[in-house]
Protein backbone atom coordinates (compact mmCIF):
# COMPACT_ATOMS: atom_id res chain seq x y z
CA UNK A 1 0.00 0.00 0.00
CA UNK A 2 2.03 2.90 -1.27
CA UNK A 3 2.55 6.03 0.43
CA UNK A 4 1.30 9.41 -1.05
CA UNK A 5 3.22 12.38 -1.04
CA UNK A 6 1.09 13.93 1.57
CA UNK A 7 2.01 11.10 3.65
CA UNK A 8 5.40 10.84 3.30
CA UNK A 9 5.59 14.58 4.48
CA UNK A 10 2.99 13.98 7.34
CA UNK A 11 5.43 10.92 8.60
CA UNK A 12 8.36 11.87 7.63
CA UNK A 13 9.60 11.18 11.60
CA UNK A 14 8.54 7.75 11.11
CA UNK A 15 10.37 7.41 7.70
CA UNK A 16 13.49 8.26 9.44
CA UNK A 17 13.61 5.55 12.25
CA UNK A 18 15.24 2.50 10.73
CA UNK A 19 12.62 0.53 12.35
CA UNK A 20 9.81 1.96 10.66
CA UNK A 21 11.05 3.33 7.69
CA UNK A 22 8.64 3.31 4.33
CA UNK A 23 7.74 -0.19 4.57
CA UNK A 24 6.87 0.20 7.89
CA UNK A 25 4.84 2.87 7.46
CA UNK A 26 3.20 1.00 4.28
CA UNK A 27 2.31 -1.47 6.99
CA UNK A 28 0.86 0.58 9.50
CA UNK A 29 -1.59 1.81 6.44
CA UNK A 30 -2.49 -1.61 5.40
CA UNK A 31 -3.19 -2.67 9.07
CA UNK A 32 -6.86 -2.16 10.73
CA UNK A 33 -6.64 -1.88 14.74
CA UNK A 34 -9.89 -1.72 16.65
CA UNK A 35 -10.50 -0.13 20.09
CA UNK A 36 -12.62 -1.52 21.87
CA UNK A 37 -14.18 1.48 24.65
CA UNK A 38 -13.87 4.68 23.90
CA UNK A 39 -12.84 5.54 27.41
CA UNK A 40 -9.97 6.55 29.52
CA UNK A 41 -7.38 3.81 27.71
CA UNK A 42 -9.09 4.17 24.06
CA UNK A 43 -9.21 7.68 23.84
CA UNK A 44 -5.25 8.45 24.32
CA UNK A 45 -4.80 5.07 21.90
CA UNK A 46 -7.14 6.26 19.44
CA UNK A 47 -5.47 9.68 19.04
CA UNK A 48 -1.93 7.86 19.03
CA UNK A 49 -2.70 5.14 16.06
CA UNK A 50 -4.80 7.76 14.43
CA UNK A 51 -1.92 10.23 14.18
CA UNK A 52 0.40 7.03 13.42
CA UNK A 53 -0.99 6.45 10.54
CA UNK A 54 -3.12 2.94 10.95
CA UNK A 55 -4.68 2.95 8.19
CA UNK A 56 -8.53 1.45 9.33
CA UNK A 57 -9.14 2.29 12.85
CA UNK A 58 -12.76 1.21 14.13
CA UNK A 59 -13.82 2.43 17.33
CA UNK A 60 -16.54 -0.08 19.40
CA UNK A 61 -18.61 2.47 21.88
CA UNK A 62 -22.26 2.18 22.65
CA UNK A 63 -22.14 4.87 25.72
CA UNK A 64 -22.82 8.53 25.39
CA UNK A 65 -20.09 11.45 26.41
CA UNK A 66 -20.59 12.41 30.17
CA UNK A 67 -19.07 15.62 32.07
CA UNK A 68 -17.42 13.22 34.50
CA UNK A 69 -15.34 11.29 31.34
CA UNK A 70 -13.65 14.48 30.70
CA UNK A 71 -11.03 14.28 33.32
CA UNK A 72 -9.33 11.46 31.73
CA UNK A 73 -11.25 10.84 28.08
CA UNK A 74 -9.29 13.19 26.06
CA UNK A 75 -10.80 12.24 22.95
CA UNK A 76 -13.98 14.38 24.03
CA UNK A 77 -14.70 18.14 24.07
CA UNK A 78 -17.22 19.51 26.73
CA UNK A 79 -19.51 20.46 23.16
CA UNK A 80 -20.13 16.35 22.91
CA UNK A 81 -21.33 15.89 26.46
CA UNK A 82 -24.78 13.57 25.33
CA UNK A 83 -23.44 12.75 22.20
CA UNK A 84 -22.39 9.18 21.59
CA UNK A 85 -18.61 8.19 22.14
CA UNK A 86 -18.12 6.06 19.01
CA UNK A 87 -19.58 8.94 16.70
CA UNK A 88 -17.85 11.83 18.50
CA UNK A 89 -14.34 9.49 18.19
CA UNK A 90 -14.46 9.46 14.19
CA UNK A 91 -14.80 12.85 14.07
CA UNK A 92 -12.24 13.95 16.35
CA UNK A 93 -9.80 10.86 14.98
CA UNK A 94 -10.82 12.05 11.03
CA UNK A 95 -9.94 15.95 11.80
CA UNK A 96 -6.35 14.52 13.29
CA UNK A 97 -5.75 12.29 10.11
CA UNK A 98 -8.11 12.44 7.48
CA UNK A 99 -5.95 9.62 5.36
CA UNK A 100 -7.00 6.83 7.62
CA UNK A 101 -10.58 5.33 7.77
CA UNK A 102 -12.64 5.44 11.11
CA UNK A 103 -15.16 2.78 11.61
CA UNK A 104 -17.59 4.22 14.37
CA UNK A 105 -19.04 0.86 16.29
CA UNK A 106 -21.92 2.04 17.95
CA UNK A 107 -23.32 -1.23 19.61
CA UNK A 108 -22.76 -3.46 22.88
CA UNK A 109 -20.10 -6.14 21.94
CA UNK A 110 -22.14 -9.56 22.96
CA UNK A 111 -21.61 -12.97 22.38
CA UNK A 112 -23.62 -12.65 19.16
CA UNK A 113 -21.60 -9.51 17.30
CA UNK A 114 -18.50 -10.39 18.20
CA UNK A 115 -16.86 -12.35 15.80
CA UNK A 116 -18.82 -10.17 13.29
CA UNK A 117 -16.78 -7.03 14.53
CA UNK A 118 -13.38 -8.26 15.50
CA UNK A 119 -13.15 -10.15 12.43
CA UNK A 120 -12.08 -7.34 10.47
CA UNK A 121 -9.35 -6.06 12.06
CA UNK A 122 -5.59 -7.73 12.36
CA UNK A 123 -5.24 -6.19 15.92
CA UNK A 124 -7.63 -5.61 19.16
CA UNK A 125 -7.14 -2.86 21.83
CA UNK A 126 -9.47 -3.66 24.79
CA UNK A 127 -9.83 -0.86 26.86
CA UNK A 128 -13.71 -1.63 28.16
CA UNK A 129 -14.62 -0.78 31.86
CA UNK A 130 -16.41 -4.29 32.06
CA UNK A 131 -15.12 -7.13 33.62
CA UNK A 132 -17.92 -9.21 31.34
CA UNK A 133 -16.75 -7.83 28.08
CA UNK A 134 -13.28 -8.05 28.96
CA UNK A 135 -13.44 -11.93 29.08
CA UNK A 136 -15.61 -11.87 25.96
CA UNK A 137 -13.18 -10.52 24.00
CA UNK A 138 -10.29 -12.48 24.86
CA UNK A 139 -11.77 -15.45 24.47
CA UNK A 140 -13.03 -13.97 21.10
CA UNK A 141 -9.47 -13.04 20.02
CA UNK A 142 -8.31 -16.61 21.30
CA UNK A 143 -10.72 -18.12 19.16
CA UNK A 144 -10.59 -16.18 16.15
CA UNK A 145 -6.44 -16.28 16.43
CA UNK A 146 -6.25 -12.35 17.09
CA UNK A 147 -3.60 -10.44 18.54
CA UNK A 148 -4.98 -8.57 21.81
CA UNK A 149 -2.90 -5.49 23.75
CA UNK A 150 -5.52 -5.60 26.78
CA UNK A 151 -5.19 -2.92 29.60
CA UNK A 152 -6.73 -1.97 32.76
CA UNK A 153 -7.05 1.28 35.27
CA UNK A 154 -7.94 1.66 39.15
CA UNK A 155 -7.24 4.42 41.12
CA UNK A 156 -3.38 4.92 40.73
CA UNK A 157 -2.51 1.75 39.39
CA UNK A 158 -2.64 0.53 36.11
CA UNK A 159 -2.27 -2.96 33.98
CA UNK A 160 -1.47 -4.18 30.39
CA UNK A 161 -0.48 -7.40 28.78
CA UNK A 162 -0.36 -8.49 25.37
CA UNK A 163 -1.37 -11.98 23.96
CA UNK A 164 -0.09 -13.00 20.76
CA UNK A 165 -1.68 -16.49 19.13
CA UNK A 166 0.01 -19.69 19.89
CA UNK A 167 2.74 -17.03 21.45
CA UNK A 168 1.71 -16.98 24.88
CA UNK A 169 -0.74 -16.63 27.47
CA UNK A 170 -3.81 -15.15 27.30
CA UNK A 171 -6.21 -12.86 30.29
CA UNK A 172 -7.51 -15.79 31.64
CA UNK A 173 -4.00 -17.21 31.65
CA UNK A 174 -3.44 -14.68 34.19
CA UNK A 175 -6.77 -14.04 35.75
CA UNK A 176 -8.88 -16.97 35.27
CA UNK A 177 -12.06 -15.64 36.65
CA UNK A 178 -13.14 -12.78 37.85
CA UNK A 179 -16.12 -12.53 40.01
CA UNK A 180 -18.38 -9.78 39.24
CA UNK A 181 -18.51 -7.38 42.15
CA UNK A 182 -15.46 -8.36 43.73
CA UNK A 183 -13.17 -6.00 41.46
CA UNK A 184 -14.55 -2.04 41.91
CA UNK A 185 -14.64 -0.07 38.89
CA UNK A 186 -13.30 3.88 38.27
CA UNK A 187 -17.14 5.20 38.80
CA UNK A 188 -16.90 3.10 42.32
CA UNK A 189 -13.42 4.19 43.16
CA UNK A 190 -12.02 6.80 41.27
CA UNK A 191 -9.03 6.90 38.90
CA UNK A 192 -6.36 9.56 38.03
CA UNK A 193 -7.30 11.29 35.48
CA UNK A 194 -4.02 11.12 33.87
CA UNK A 195 -3.88 7.53 34.59
CA UNK A 196 -5.22 6.05 31.34
CA UNK A 197 -3.13 8.54 29.09
CA UNK A 198 0.22 6.52 30.28
CA UNK A 199 -1.22 2.77 29.71
CA UNK A 200 -3.37 3.36 26.68
CA UNK A 201 -0.41 4.94 25.35
CA UNK A 202 1.71 1.14 25.83
CA UNK A 203 -1.61 -0.60 24.34
CA UNK A 204 -0.53 1.86 21.00
CA UNK A 205 2.44 1.20 20.99
CA UNK A 206 2.32 -2.60 21.14
CA UNK A 207 -0.02 -2.54 18.58
CA UNK A 208 2.34 -0.65 16.07
CA UNK A 209 4.82 -2.89 16.99
CA UNK A 210 3.51 -5.97 16.25
CA UNK A 211 1.69 -4.61 12.60
CA UNK A 212 5.48 -3.82 12.36
CA UNK A 213 6.66 -6.80 13.85
CA UNK A 214 9.98 -5.06 15.49
CA UNK A 215 10.71 -5.51 19.15
CA UNK A 216 9.54 -7.08 22.18
CA UNK A 217 5.29 -7.64 23.37
CA UNK A 218 4.62 -7.66 26.08
CA UNK A 219 3.84 -11.71 25.73
CA UNK A 220 3.94 -13.36 28.88
CA UNK A 221 4.55 -10.29 30.73
CA UNK A 222 2.36 -8.29 32.97
CA UNK A 223 3.57 -4.54 33.60
CA UNK A 224 2.09 -2.52 36.58
CA UNK A 225 2.62 0.43 37.01
CA UNK A 226 1.96 2.80 40.41
CA UNK A 227 1.76 6.35 39.39
CA UNK A 228 2.03 7.58 42.89
CA UNK A 229 5.26 5.60 43.61
CA UNK A 230 6.38 6.41 39.89
CA UNK A 231 7.33 2.69 39.26
CA UNK A 232 7.32 -0.29 37.13
CA UNK A 233 7.08 -3.60 38.07
CA UNK A 234 7.39 -6.39 35.20
CA UNK A 235 5.74 -10.40 36.21
CA UNK A 236 6.19 -13.29 34.31
CA UNK A 237 3.44 -15.04 33.75
CA UNK A 238 2.92 -18.40 31.78
CA UNK A 239 0.02 -20.35 29.54
CA UNK A 240 -2.30 -22.45 31.92
CA UNK A 241 -3.25 -25.92 30.34
CA UNK A 242 -5.96 -25.62 31.95
CA UNK A 243 -7.42 -22.76 30.73
CA UNK A 244 -10.98 -22.97 29.63
CA UNK A 245 -9.91 -21.02 26.33
CA UNK A 246 -6.56 -21.32 25.05
CA UNK A 247 -5.81 -24.51 27.06
CA UNK A 248 -5.34 -27.92 26.23
CA UNK A 249 -8.91 -29.27 26.73
CA UNK A 250 -10.96 -26.23 26.35
CA UNK A 251 -14.40 -25.68 27.33
CA UNK A 252 -15.23 -22.42 25.61
CA UNK A 253 -15.33 -23.06 22.24
CA UNK A 254 -17.59 -20.24 21.09
CA UNK A 255 -17.78 -16.82 22.51
CA UNK A 256 -20.15 -16.44 25.20
CA UNK A 257 -22.61 -14.03 27.24
CA UNK A 258 -21.80 -14.04 30.88
CA UNK A 259 -23.61 -15.69 33.13
CA UNK A 260 -26.13 -13.50 34.52
CA UNK A 261 -25.02 -12.26 38.48
CA UNK A 262 -26.87 -14.08 40.59
CA UNK A 263 -30.03 -12.03 41.94
CA UNK A 264 -31.18 -12.61 45.39
CA UNK A 265 -34.73 -13.83 44.17
CA UNK A 266 -33.25 -16.09 42.07
CA UNK A 267 -30.24 -17.60 44.99
CA UNK A 268 -33.88 -17.56 47.66
CA UNK A 269 -35.06 -20.43 44.92
CA UNK A 270 -31.78 -22.48 44.96
CA UNK A 271 -32.19 -25.51 47.31
CA UNK A 272 -29.51 -26.56 49.36
CA UNK A 273 -28.79 -29.89 50.26
CA UNK A 274 -25.88 -31.76 51.88
CA UNK A 275 -23.77 -34.68 51.46
CA UNK A 276 -26.12 -36.57 53.55
CA UNK A 277 -29.04 -35.85 52.01
CA UNK A 278 -27.65 -36.45 48.57
CA UNK A 279 -26.79 -39.55 49.44
CA UNK A 280 -30.12 -40.90 51.04
CA UNK A 281 -31.79 -39.26 47.18
CA UNK A 282 -29.21 -41.44 45.35
CA UNK A 283 -29.97 -44.42 47.25
CA UNK A 284 -33.61 -44.01 47.26
CA UNK A 285 -33.55 -43.83 43.00
CA UNK A 286 -32.77 -42.19 39.83
CA UNK A 287 -31.42 -38.78 40.46
CA UNK A 288 -30.15 -36.01 37.86
CA UNK A 289 -26.62 -35.13 39.42
CA UNK A 290 -24.84 -32.39 36.94
CA UNK A 291 -21.05 -32.01 37.81
CA UNK A 292 -19.96 -28.40 36.66
CA UNK A 293 -16.24 -28.95 36.58
CA UNK A 294 -13.98 -28.93 34.33
CA UNK A 295 -13.43 -31.64 31.88
CA UNK A 296 -9.78 -32.59 33.81
CA UNK A 297 -11.36 -32.26 37.42
CA UNK A 298 -14.30 -34.15 36.36
CA UNK A 299 -11.97 -37.06 35.12
CA UNK A 300 -10.41 -37.20 38.46
CA UNK A 301 -13.19 -38.21 40.19
CA UNK A 302 -17.02 -38.06 40.41
CA UNK A 303 -20.32 -39.01 41.96
CA UNK A 304 -21.71 -42.53 40.02
CA UNK A 305 -23.96 -41.32 37.25
CA UNK A 306 -22.94 -37.57 37.40
CA UNK A 307 -23.27 -35.71 34.07
CA UNK A 308 -20.10 -33.51 33.27
CA UNK A 309 -21.47 -30.04 32.07
CA UNK A 310 -18.43 -27.21 32.61
CA UNK A 311 -20.33 -24.42 34.14
CA UNK A 312 -18.94 -22.22 30.95
CA UNK A 313 -21.20 -24.36 28.80
CA UNK A 314 -24.08 -24.66 31.07
CA UNK A 315 -25.90 -22.30 29.30
CA UNK A 316 -25.98 -23.38 25.76
CA UNK A 317 -26.03 -26.69 26.86
CA UNK A 318 -28.98 -26.67 29.30
CA UNK A 319 -31.59 -27.53 26.61
CA UNK A 320 -30.45 -31.65 27.68
CA UNK A 321 -31.69 -31.59 30.92
CA UNK A 322 -34.87 -33.60 30.75
CA UNK A 323 -38.44 -31.32 31.43
CA UNK A 324 -39.29 -31.64 34.79
CA UNK A 325 -36.08 -33.10 36.22
CA UNK A 326 -34.81 -31.62 38.86
CA UNK A 327 -30.78 -32.00 38.80
CA UNK A 328 -28.63 -31.83 41.61
CA UNK A 329 -25.16 -29.66 40.68
CA UNK A 330 -21.93 -30.15 42.27
CA UNK A 331 -18.72 -28.68 41.67
CA UNK A 332 -15.46 -29.06 43.77
CA UNK A 333 -16.41 -26.83 47.06
CA UNK A 334 -19.98 -25.28 46.09
CA UNK A 335 -19.39 -21.90 44.68
CA UNK A 336 -20.00 -22.64 40.81
CA UNK A 337 -22.44 -25.14 41.20
CA UNK A 338 -24.38 -22.45 42.97
CA UNK A 339 -23.70 -20.35 40.40
CA UNK A 340 -25.10 -22.91 38.01
CA UNK A 341 -28.18 -23.39 40.24
CA UNK A 342 -29.04 -20.00 39.40
CA UNK A 343 -28.16 -20.53 35.59
CA UNK A 344 -30.44 -23.19 35.68
CA UNK A 345 -33.37 -21.29 37.40
CA UNK A 346 -33.18 -17.88 35.05
CA UNK A 347 -33.00 -20.44 31.77
CA UNK A 348 -36.22 -21.84 32.59
CA UNK A 349 -35.64 -24.89 35.08
CA UNK A 350 -38.37 -25.57 37.86
CA UNK A 351 -36.31 -26.64 40.28
CA UNK A 352 -32.24 -26.71 40.89
CA UNK A 353 -30.37 -27.85 44.20
CA UNK A 354 -26.69 -27.43 45.29
CA UNK A 355 -24.81 -29.83 47.04
CA UNK A 356 -23.58 -27.66 49.80
CA UNK A 357 -19.40 -27.62 49.93
CA UNK A 358 -19.27 -29.89 47.04
CA UNK A 359 -17.43 -33.01 46.38
CA UNK A 360 -15.28 -31.61 49.27
CA UNK A 361 -17.63 -32.11 51.76
CA UNK A 362 -19.20 -35.06 49.69
CA UNK A 363 -15.72 -36.80 50.35
CA UNK A 364 -15.05 -35.39 54.14
CA UNK A 365 -19.18 -36.74 54.91
CA UNK A 366 -19.88 -39.74 53.07
CA UNK A 367 -16.95 -41.27 51.40
CA UNK A 368 -13.82 -40.78 51.83
CA UNK A 369 -12.39 -42.35 49.17
CA UNK A 370 -13.75 -39.94 46.48
CA UNK A 371 -10.95 -38.37 45.53
CA UNK A 372 -11.52 -34.76 44.42
CA UNK A 373 -9.17 -33.19 42.09
CA UNK A 374 -7.28 -29.76 42.07
CA UNK A 375 -9.41 -26.73 40.57
CA UNK B 1 12.88 -13.46 57.74
CA UNK B 2 11.26 -10.49 57.01
CA UNK B 3 9.85 -9.46 53.64
CA UNK B 4 8.65 -6.68 51.69
CA UNK B 5 5.11 -6.99 50.45
CA UNK B 6 3.79 -4.86 47.77
CA UNK B 7 -0.01 -4.46 47.69
CA UNK B 8 -2.32 -4.09 45.00
CA UNK B 9 -4.41 -0.84 44.81
CA UNK B 10 -7.54 -2.72 45.75
CA UNK B 11 -6.61 -4.24 48.74
CA UNK B 12 -5.00 -1.09 50.02
CA UNK B 13 -7.83 -0.63 52.33
CA UNK B 14 -6.70 -3.52 54.52
CA UNK B 15 -3.07 -1.90 54.79
CA UNK B 16 -4.59 1.79 55.86
CA UNK B 17 -3.95 2.87 52.17
CA UNK B 18 -0.41 1.57 52.65
CA UNK B 19 1.77 0.33 49.45
CA UNK B 20 4.53 -1.32 50.64
CA UNK B 21 4.42 -3.66 54.02
CA UNK B 22 6.41 -6.13 55.78
CA UNK B 23 5.81 -9.58 56.98
CA UNK B 24 7.71 -12.24 58.07
CA UNK B 25 7.57 -15.94 57.08
CA UNK B 26 9.82 -18.79 55.16
CA UNK B 27 7.12 -19.74 52.60
CA UNK B 28 4.76 -17.40 50.99
CA UNK B 29 1.80 -19.16 53.40
CA UNK B 30 3.49 -18.14 56.26
CA UNK B 31 3.82 -14.66 54.80
CA UNK B 32 0.16 -14.39 53.99
CA UNK B 33 -0.33 -15.71 57.31
CA UNK B 34 1.60 -12.99 59.31
CA UNK B 35 -0.39 -10.82 56.80
CA UNK B 36 -3.26 -11.49 58.23
CA UNK B 37 -2.31 -11.06 61.97
CA UNK B 38 -1.08 -7.93 60.88
CA UNK B 39 -4.12 -6.70 58.73
CA UNK B 40 -6.96 -8.52 59.51
CA UNK B 41 -8.98 -9.94 56.77
CA UNK B 42 -6.91 -9.79 53.90
CA UNK B 43 -5.63 -13.11 53.41
CA UNK B 44 -9.13 -14.25 52.77
CA UNK B 45 -9.63 -11.72 49.99
CA UNK B 46 -6.87 -13.47 47.91
CA UNK B 47 -7.15 -16.72 49.50
CA UNK B 48 -10.18 -18.98 49.68
CA UNK B 49 -11.72 -21.68 51.92
CA UNK B 50 -9.31 -24.22 50.15
CA UNK B 51 -6.50 -22.35 50.38
CA UNK B 52 -6.04 -21.71 46.35
CA UNK B 53 -5.52 -18.21 45.24
CA UNK B 54 -8.68 -16.92 44.07
CA UNK B 55 -8.69 -16.60 40.29
CA UNK B 56 -8.56 -13.07 40.45
CA UNK B 57 -5.65 -12.24 42.25
CA UNK B 58 -2.01 -13.16 41.39
CA UNK B 59 0.88 -13.73 43.96
CA UNK B 60 4.91 -12.90 42.65
CA UNK B 61 7.90 -13.28 44.50
CA UNK B 62 10.10 -10.73 42.59
CA UNK B 63 8.96 -11.45 39.31
CA UNK B 64 8.32 -14.93 39.35
CA UNK B 65 4.16 -16.28 39.43
CA UNK B 66 3.62 -18.19 42.62
CA UNK B 67 1.61 -21.67 41.88
CA UNK B 68 2.17 -23.03 45.28
CA UNK B 69 1.68 -21.32 48.52
CA UNK B 70 4.69 -23.51 50.13
CA UNK B 71 6.93 -21.64 47.83
CA UNK B 72 10.22 -20.43 49.96
CA UNK B 73 10.97 -16.91 50.37
CA UNK B 74 14.35 -15.19 51.33
CA UNK B 75 15.12 -12.65 53.72
CA UNK B 76 14.52 -9.62 50.97
CA UNK B 77 12.64 -11.13 48.34
CA UNK B 78 9.42 -8.91 47.91
CA UNK B 79 5.97 -10.06 47.61
CA UNK B 80 3.68 -9.03 44.97
CA UNK B 81 0.01 -9.16 45.49
CA UNK B 82 -1.63 -8.42 42.49
CA UNK B 83 -5.22 -8.19 41.49
CA UNK B 84 -7.20 -7.68 38.45
CA UNK B 85 -8.46 -4.20 37.59
CA UNK B 86 -11.52 -3.31 35.54
CA UNK B 87 -11.98 0.31 35.36
CA UNK B 88 -11.09 1.44 31.57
Amino acid sequence: MALSPDERARYQRHLSLEEVGVAGQEKLKAARVLVIGAGGLGSPSALYLAASGIGTLGIVDCDRVEVSNLQRQVLFDTDDVARPKALVARERLLALNPAIEVVAHDVELRAANVREVLSGYDVILDGTDRLATRYLVNDACVLLGKPLVSAAIHRFEGQVMTYVPARGPCYRCLYADVPEGLVPNCADAGVLGVLPGLLGAVQATEAIKLVLGAGEPLVGRLLVYDALEMRFHEFAFARRKDCAVCGDQPSITEPRDPPAACDVATLARVRRITPVELHALLVSGPQLVIDVREPREFAVGHLPGAVNIPLGMLRERLGEVPAGAEPVFVCRSGGRSLRACSLALDGGLSSASNLEGGMLAWAATVNPDCVVAPA
Amino acid sequence: MSCSVRVASPLRSYTGGAATVTADGATVAELLADLERRHPGMRFRMIDEQDRIRPHIRLFVNTMAVESLDTPVRSGDTLHLICALSGG
